[in-house]
């Protein structure tokens, strides 16, 4: 054959070298599926026929009556072989020839046997016994007892050489935006520097932690680590309607100072302790967390176990600081985790399910913009409806284009009834038992049904094959933990329910040696830029050593004998001279620190908390930008209608995992699909575009300029408050020189030339290739029914404010604007 | 921000930046170079493996292209056609493929092209007289049948998103050759592909290399362009004033060198302003070379993926290190004739144009050509309205991709499918190899190209893979 000529270097297969531990992963990924699709129902399992027990390497090498099955690195001279390829004595499956192996399976058998048939090591499921005594002590610290109990004798300077401290101005700005991720205001900052007492410094502190902003600010710390997004991932990219109930209970949490160890519990088991209430049941929003979808496309036992491995990897790392995941196919490479253990933990979850039960919105929740969502929300899918009444489907003979049309609106309708969801009194939750039927959108699963429901049993999957298991397992926590920090492991109910909570209890008790130093070591974190322990969520041997073991330790005594707080962690830092040095480094400001404080000085930002999320101004190309959804486009992003919901702080913007604000994500905003445990902060020039030529900053340059112009008589005075609401001080004389110079010369060009007009914002229509036809068709995204609430217009401005926007727009691209220090 | 004191950067920035020195940008620029190697950020870099290939233009064709009716033929499947037979339901098979299904015959006609008489579909007209410069590979698996995860897993090395595509892998080993412009650029579709801008992330990769996509119309890179009514007169004198305040400001923080690297993205930004309209500006080619790519042509779809091959050549001319041109639009369940059809013919002349303009100009010894989907097809299908609206479904065991320049074989066939094209049977390898071995042609190693990523050392293929030496020349 042609081909076969063409075929320059072709090697036989065999002949390709294959590493020990390859030949036992080709064993777990093929050839043991194979095996017990095809071979075992007779030769090992109940049956085991002309004595042959194909189910270990033992019975391979052993063999049957007519005697070895295989010879390791022979397959030419392997029985096996002879049997399924069809040049041996019998065939094998028996029957006619259409039961025979395809070939590449027995190419695949071949290359397993050449390879030396290996099996997976069964040490891959042992618990953490002496074979691991080896592990260095130092890269062990972690899971030991703590080194430091608290003592009050000393506190964080205790650890730390002392350092001079920094001016007040610059530390109310350091400490304003640690704590609340907003610039103090003026009167803020005077006020401090006129406070002379003693205590001004300590009383800053508690104010801080008092605002309500605090919380959104440290929750939005969480909410990074569990990977919080308002929908789903993936293809259709489903929302998850009720989500933002769990985005508001952290930041309620962070507010309210809610102990660190219950935090925990609501989170991994609420519903196991109370499915009375509301707060637990949005908890444990948190298991859900990652991104989830199950399509027809989708087998439903790998998004089951998707989801297993998911919500296993999660626990472990956000609470633990353990990389679990790297347990799942083999025994951690580096740190004390047994494949075995893995699978232990995961059986914790074996019986979680999704829930999505009603549950009454709390007072502390922000309903007021209920209605009016939710008319609008009728109104929209009402919109969808007209358009589906266009279409008659119901002949043979559709138009394949008109088809096409039909079933974007289809998707439309059936996304935009999801979204209908926000506004009602439901959680994004879990329970132990069957499901409650609910999904994120698309097809149900076929979950067995409350009467004859049965704990799924568990076992250990070689190479993280679901097709391949080995051991059954129970649940149970870590080994390591009782083996290096001398805590008992408690016993995990077999049960339906309870495994959870009593896996909360055990990471919330004070003896478990990682909780408290995970969590103290992320505050502290993201109040000096890195932690004690750089990998925040990686306490194995490969993280980072800590750089002041005993400091570390003695916070997260601190921490367990102050019941937990988080608040007061906060304060026996900031209070140390540590924090208050002069010569702590700059920080860039995160993604949402920089547009909040945009919002915040330009005099726009929303007082608003909480509720569903809304829809922040993005760019303008991106919004319209056509995304697919499966078979299907996404509907196009709206803004909200209303200022007061687009100017919202950033952490209540609706977290589309497929839409990311691109202004959010050019200055390092996370991926929302994984962890992530700290912010980098890069340079790089497209951030220039985006603060310096994006519509959203030129707007909120011009409405700030608007409001100085009206709050201030003099040029020079709304420069001056100008300088104080963006960098806290004065300008200096030779500042006020070259910004008064700037804004006369641009006063001067303005008033030569006008403004261009307002563009009227055309309807959005699409032109697509039909996966039917292959031609292209176009679709017509309807209008959004809500009045649209412009921002203020530089064709609605003098020549004296747009000028004053020139210089408002330079100070927000300032680096003493976007760097604190 | 780190608390651990000055590193070398820091030392060599506050030694000579001062502004009072008048460094000028160009000797700023050399510093800031060295030290990038160092750090790892965009400056070229020295590959780890003698490598042809210096750049690469990845063409995917989102939604799985049938390799059965594009260039592995079946004609095994003529015999069988509307045969019918049913799929077990098993559980670890999805239901799309499950249930009764017919074979399909390919609706098309093949013919023999090149010196080498490879079989391509008829429909190919340009591409068949560029096939004995071609490597076409039939031994590829994919894992999943479901587009997004298994766009991100031939686009990242992993299923899940949010991990660094293969061209930020590539930038990250390689840097650019040209710092005004981004190393890693995207042509998409009209429309984004399932899974979204996840599909060219740089992960956790620094965000230098990012794909960034380039826009059809307006201004081509988001907010390149300020708002309209905003003069270049007037934009200039507030990033002067910008620069005053700035140098002010650092004046007062000398110790810190972020404020100077800052301040020069700013100028690398509006360099980048400059020359990005020159470079995106197809008009600056000879018209018969416009025409050759199909720019200008009533079929709007051959005009404009005619524009995206036709601008990843001027790209990668310009120093780009990797191109990913999407063309969406190959998930034909139905109508495979209608749509595959369509599809073929719409990039039959830009990609053909595109080996032909890139071989003329030499640029194709150092740039690797990929073709690729995400998946095959399937040799059967589930039946549709009543038998007639034939297509295939989606096939994770077999598909063909193809190579073409950059150190790959010229004219090959490699490995080859089952009798109707359901299964790759011959020179069988995982995503991953093929990573590998992507990787290997642009001279990087897969095991030395790693990133310490929370304390876990990650690398494209995961956890290693084979090369596949058959698609190395």
């Amino acid at each position: 054959m042609l081909r076969t000529a063409l075929i320059l270097a072709a090697l036989p297969l065999a002949a390709l070298p294959l590493a020990a531990q390859d030949s036992a992963a080709l064993y777990s990924s093929a050839i043991r599926p194979l095996f017990e699709q095809n071979c075992t129902g007779c030769h090992g399992n109940g049956l085991v026929l002309s004595k042959l027990d194909m189910r270990t390497r033992d019975g391979l090498l052993k063999g049957g009556a007519r005697g070895p099955a295989l010879v390791p690195g022979q397959s030419a001279s392997s029985l096996l072989i002879k049997m399924v390829d069809g040049s041996g004595p019998l065939q094998m499956p028996p029957g006619d020839a259409s039961k025979r192996l395809p070939a590449d399976a027995v190419a695949a058998i071949r290359r397993w046997i050449d390879s030396g048939a290996a099996f997976p090591a069964p040490t891959a499921a042992s618990t953490v016994t002496d074979k691991w005594a080896t592990y260095k002590e130092e890269d062990l610290w972690a899971f030991r007892p703590r080194k430091h109990a608290w003592d009050s004798s000393l506190s964080v300077d205790s650890f730390l050489p002392p350092a001079p401290s920094a001016d007040r101005r610059t530390l109310i700005r350091r400490v304003t935006f640690d704590l609340t991720g907003l610039p103090p205001t003026p009167e803020e900052v005077t006020a401090f520097l006129n406070d002379k007492s003693p205590n001004a410094w300590p009383r800053l502190i508690d104010r801080l932690l008092a605002s309500p902003r605090y919380g959104e600010r440290w929750g939005r710390h969480w909410l990074d680590v569990v990977r919080y997004a308002d929908s789903s991932g993936y293809s259709n990219d489903f929302e998850r309607p009720n989500a933002w109930r769990y985005r508001d209970y952290v930041i309620r949490s962070f507010n309210a100072d809610k102990p660190y160890d219950q935090f925990i519990r609501e989170q991994i088991a609420g519903d196991e302790l109370d499915a009375t209430n509301p707060e637990f049941l949005i908890a444990t929003g948190f298991l859900r967390a990652g991104p989830w979808e199950h399509t027809a496309m989708s087998v439903e036992a790998v998004t089951r176990q998707l989801f297993l491995d998911d919500v296993t990897h999660s626990t472990a790392s956000t609470f633990l600081g353990l990389t679990l995941g790297c347990a799942r196919c083999h025994d951690h490479k580096f740190d004390p985790l047994p494949t075995r253990d893995y699978y232990r933990f995961q059986a914790i979850f074996a019986t979680t399910e999704f829930a999505r039960p009603q549950v009454p919105f709390l007072p502390s929740e922000n309903t007021a913009g209920m209605e009016a969502g939710r008319a609008h929300m009728k109104e929209v899918i009402a919109e969808t409806q007209r358009q589906l009444a266009r279409f008659d489907m119901k002949r043979k003979d559709v138009d394949p284009e008109k088809y096409e049309e039909f079933k974007l609106f289809q998707k439309h309708f059936q996304l935009h009834k999801e979204s209908a969801d926000r506004f009602e009194p439901k959680a994004f939750s879990v329970s132990s038992g069957p499901r409650d039927g609910e999904t994120d959108g698309g097809p149900t699963l076929k979950y067995p049904k409350p009467s004859d429901y049965k704990p799924p049993r568990v076992h250990v999957l070689p190479g993280g094959n679901i097709q391949s298991p080995a051991d059954e397992v129970e649940p149970g926590v870590l080994s390591l933990v009782e083996r290096y920090a001398n805590f008992p492991a408690p016993a995990i109910p077999t049960t339906v329910a309870g495994r959870r909570l009593a896996l909360a209890n055990w990471i919330a008790d004070p003896r478990n040696p990682l909780t408290a130093r995970v969590m103290v070591n992320r505050i502290w974190q993201h109040h000096f830029g890195q932690g004690l322990a750089a990998d925040p969520s990686n306490f194995g041997k490969m993280g980072k050593k800590p750089t002041n073991p005993l400091l570390l330790d003695w916070l997260a005594s601190y921490f367990i004998d102050t019941k937990w707080s988080v608040k007061a962690v906060h304060r026996a830092i900031l209070l140390s001279k540590a924090y208050q040095s002069a010569s702590l480094a700059p920080r860039r400001l995160e993604a949402e620190e920089l547009r909040d404080s945009i919002l915040a000085i330009s005099g726009e930002l929303s007082p608003s908390t909480g509720g569903p999320g809304t829809f922040p101004q993005i760019n303008d190309d991106v919004a319209r930008q056509p995304r697919h959804a499966m078979g299907s486009l996404q509907p196009l992003y709206r803004p909200s209608a209303r200022k007061a919901d687009r100017n919202r702080r950033s952490i209540y913007s609706f977290q589309q995992r497929s839409l990311i604000d691109p202004m959010i994500e050019v200055f390092n905003g996370p991926t929302l699909d994984l962890s992530c445990e700290r912010r980098e902060s890069s340079t790089i020039p497209t951030q220039a575009f985006a603060l310096f030529n994006a519509q959203f900053v030129h707007d909120m340059a011009l409405a700030m300029a608007h409001r100085l112009h009206q709050s201030e008589r003099t040029p020079e005075a709304r420069i001056e408050r100008a300088f104080q609401l963006a960098f806290n001080r004065a300008p200096t004389a030779e500042e006020l020189r070259a910004v008064l110079a700037h804004l006369n010369a641009m006063t001067a060009r303005h008033a030569a030339e006008a403004a261009p007009a307002r563009q009227q914002p055309k309807r959005v229509v699409h032109t697509i290739t039909s996966e039917l036809t292959g031609e292209r068709f176009q679709f017509t995204h309807p209008d959004d029914p809500a009045e649209f609430e412009h921002n203020l217009h530089p064709s609605a401005a003098p020549p004296e404010v747009r000028a004053l926007a020139d210089v408002t727009l330079t100070l927000l691209n300032s680096n003493e604007f976007v760097y604190v220090y | 921000m780190s608390i651990n004191g000055t590193t070398r950067r820091d030392l060599l920035l506050r030694s000579f930046l001062s502004p009072a020195m008048g460094l000028g940008s160009v000797a700023l620029r050399a510093l800031l170079t060295q030290d990038a190697a160092r750090a790892g950020v965009l400056a070229a870099k020295q590959p780890h493996l003698p490598a042809k290939a210096k750049h690469c233009i990845f063409l995917l064709m989102e939604g799985g292209p049938s390799h059965i009716d594009t260039f592995d033929p079946k004609p095994k499947l003529a015999e069988l056609h509307m045969t019918k037979f049913q799929k077990e339901r098993n559980k670890f098979e999805a239901n799309m493929n499950t249930g009764e299904r017919y074979y399909v015959k390919s609706p098309f006609t093949f013919r023999r092209a090149g010196k080498l008489g490879i079989e391509i579909n008829t429909r190919f007209e340009q591409f068949a007289d560029v096939v004995d410069d071609v490597c076409f590979y039939r031994g590829l698996k994919a894992e999943s049948v479901n587009h997004p995860t298994a766009l991100y897993h031939l686009n990242t090395g992993t299923q899940f998103g949010g991990d660094p595509a293969v061209g930020a892998w590539t930038s990250y080993g390689l840097g650019t050759e040209n710092e005004n412009l981004p190393a890693f650029v995207v042509l998409p579709d009209v429309a984004y592909p399932q899974g979204g801008a996840a599909n060219w992330s740089s992960g956790y990769l620094p965000p230098h290399y990012q794909g960034t996509p380039l826009r059809p119309e307006g201004a081509p890179i988001l907010d390149m362009a300020p708002p309209p009514g905003m003069s270049s007169e007037r934009q200039r004198a507030n990033l002067d004033l910008l620069n005053k305040l700035n140098t002010l400001h650092r004046a007062r923080h000398p110790e810190h060198a972020d404020l100077a690297a800052r301040m020069e993205s700013y100028e690398l930004a509006f360099r980048m302003q400059a020359e990005m309209p020159a470079v995106v500006d197809l008009n600056r080619e000879p018209q018969a070379t416009r025409e050759m790519y199909g720019i200008g042509s009533p079929d709007k779809e051959v005009d404009a993926i005619g524009r995206r091959c036709l601008l990843a050549r001027r790209l990668v001319q310009s120093g780009v290190r990797f191109v990913q041109v999407i063309v969406m639009g190959w998930d034909s369940h139905d109508y495979i004739e209608k749509a595959h059809g369509s599809r073929i013919t719409a990039i039959d002349r830009p990609i053909a144009a595109l080996l032909k303009d890139l071989k003329r100009t030499g640029l194709l010894d150092e740039t690797l050509v990929v073709f690729s989907g995400e998946f095959g097809r399937s040799p059967d299908n589930g039946i549709r309205r009543g038998g007639e609206a034939w297509g295939r479904d989606h096939n994770a065991n077999a598909m063909t991709v193809w190579l073409a320049g950059g150190g790959a074989p010229r004219g090959a066939i490699i490995g080859a499918t089952d009798e109707t094209g359901g299964s790759a049977v011959e020179t069988v390898h995982p995503l991953r190899d093929f990573h590998v071995t992507l990787l290997h042609l642009l001279g990087l190693d897969d095991n030395k190209l790693r990133y310490l990523h929370a304390g876990r050392e990650k690398q494209l293929s995961q956890t290693g893979g084979e090369l596949i030496k058959q698609l190395v020349s």
